[in-house]
């Protein structure tokens, strides 16, 4: 009689499975929220499953394979974007009745120096600005470096005009942060 | 149904401060303030002005209000280079102030909220010289992103990100036409209160 019971719930079980999800393991979503990611080239992974790269901008992924209840899943990076990094939370455990949709993908743009060299600066007074990052340079200084800049992003650095003393002239002073940081900067004085 | 339950239970809240302090139940208008940098910020209410000076973090009216009064708190006067409103907000630390105006003691204390913020001023110029149908590319630095203006004979007007009061800014030419050299006039500086209208760019055939 038990068994009976168990062999027909069993039966009802697997057919409602295979009907809800055509005949995939489970009928679970696994999936939560991306925050920060602005460059390309990650990619997530479940375990040992498919790989589901999840585009720049994303603020939201779930994986296309669905889960069985009681089930453990453990959500990886198999490949970390260009010129970021990012981190997982909630990312281990084992699923229950419901869709689980609470694992965090942190991501943080990665940031290069922006720097360079300084020639003929005999008098205080030199200002150099990107955008709104500001810097003082003192009489003598031979190098400079400004906050630094994230990967992707453009950079321009200019002089702040004084009517104490003449203009210095900057070469290679504008372009988009690469790979690599940026020390070819030339402030000529 | 509430009004009958809230009208006792206000009366017993003021019988219970009226015993409490002798009598005299009274409550300072005060909040607290976020963001204020400069000084000018006049608070007003009940025919009270209130000056606060520049990096104030709360205020206190002078004279508290009765139980009952009405209380209307105003930015009269904003401070130098920004612009502040009395309004509810969840304020850094988690705490809900209240907004500008209730009715002294309905609740316990009054707690209003002050949010300023630094004016933004905008960033703009006129772009001269640039060959029909070629682009060229200005950034401020690394705020803000890349504006692309794309020739038509004629001069044209580029915008950037506004800058707030005080910030540095400074225009570069990120990408110029292949045959022409672009450079900015007046493209760096320190924002004031007003937009800076000499910024331009001339583009000049390469020799």
């Amino acid at each position: 009689m038990k068994n009976l019971t168990l062999r027909a719930s069993v039966a009802l079980a697997c057919a409602l499975s295979l009907a809800a999800c055509g005949g995939s393991s489970g009928n679970l979503l696994l999936g939560g929220s991306v925050v920060g990611l602005t460059k390309p080239g990650l990619v997530l992974q479940n375990r040992t499953g498919p790989l589901l790269p999840v585009a720049a901008g994303a603020t939201t992924f779930a994986f296309h394979e669905l889960i069985g209840n009681d089930q453990d899943f453990e959500v990886k990076i198999a490949t970390q974007p260009t010129g970021a990094d990012c981190v997982l939370a909630n990312n281990k455990g084992k699923s229950g009745a419901y869709n689980i949709t609470s694992v965090i993908v942190t991501c943080v743009t990665q940031t290069r120096k922006l720097g360079g060299t300084i020639t003929g600066l005999n008098v205080n007074g030199l200002v150099l600005v990107n955008g709104s990052d500001r810097l003082d340079v003192p009489a003598g200084a031979t190098s400079f470096e400004m906050r630094k800049v994230a990967d992707g992003a453009p950079y321009g650095i200019s002089e702040l005009p004084r009517p104490t003393r003449p203009a210095c002239g900057v070469q290679n002073g504008s372009g988009i942060m690469g790979t690599t940081d940026i020390g070819n900067v030339v402030i000529a004085c | 149904m509430t009004l009958t339950f809230t009208r006792p239970a206000l009366a017993l809240a003021l019988a219970l401060t009226l015993a409490a302090c002798g009598g005299k139940a009274t409550f300072p208008v005060a909040g607290a303030i976020e963001g204020l940098k400069y000084d000018g910020l006049v608070l007003s209410t009940n025919g009270m002005d209130l000056p606060v000076a520049a990096n104030a973090t709360s205020f206190s009216f002078p004279n508290p209000l009765s139980y009952g009064e009405v209380y209307n708190v105003i930015a009269k006067a904003p401070p130098a280079h920004q612009t502040c409103s009395v309004a509810s907000f969840q304020g850094r630390t988690g705490v809900l102030y209240n907004g500008p105006t209730d009715t002294a003691g309905r609740f316990g204390a009054i707690n209003i909220g002050v949010l300023c913020t630094t004016n933004v001023v905008v960033l703009s110029g006129t772009i001269k010289g640039l060959a029909s149908t070629t682009s060229l590319q200005l950034i401020n630095g690394s705020d803000g992103g890349i504006v692309t203006a794309v020739g038509t004979g004629a001069d044209l007007t580029f915008t950037l990100p506004s800058v707030a009061y005080g910030k540095t800014y400074g225009i570069t030419v990120l990408a110029e036409p292949a045959d022409q050299i672009c450079s900015v006039s007046n493209g760096t500086g320190e924002m004031t209160d007003t937009a800076p209208v000499n910024i331009e760019v001339t583009c000049v055939k390469k020799t």
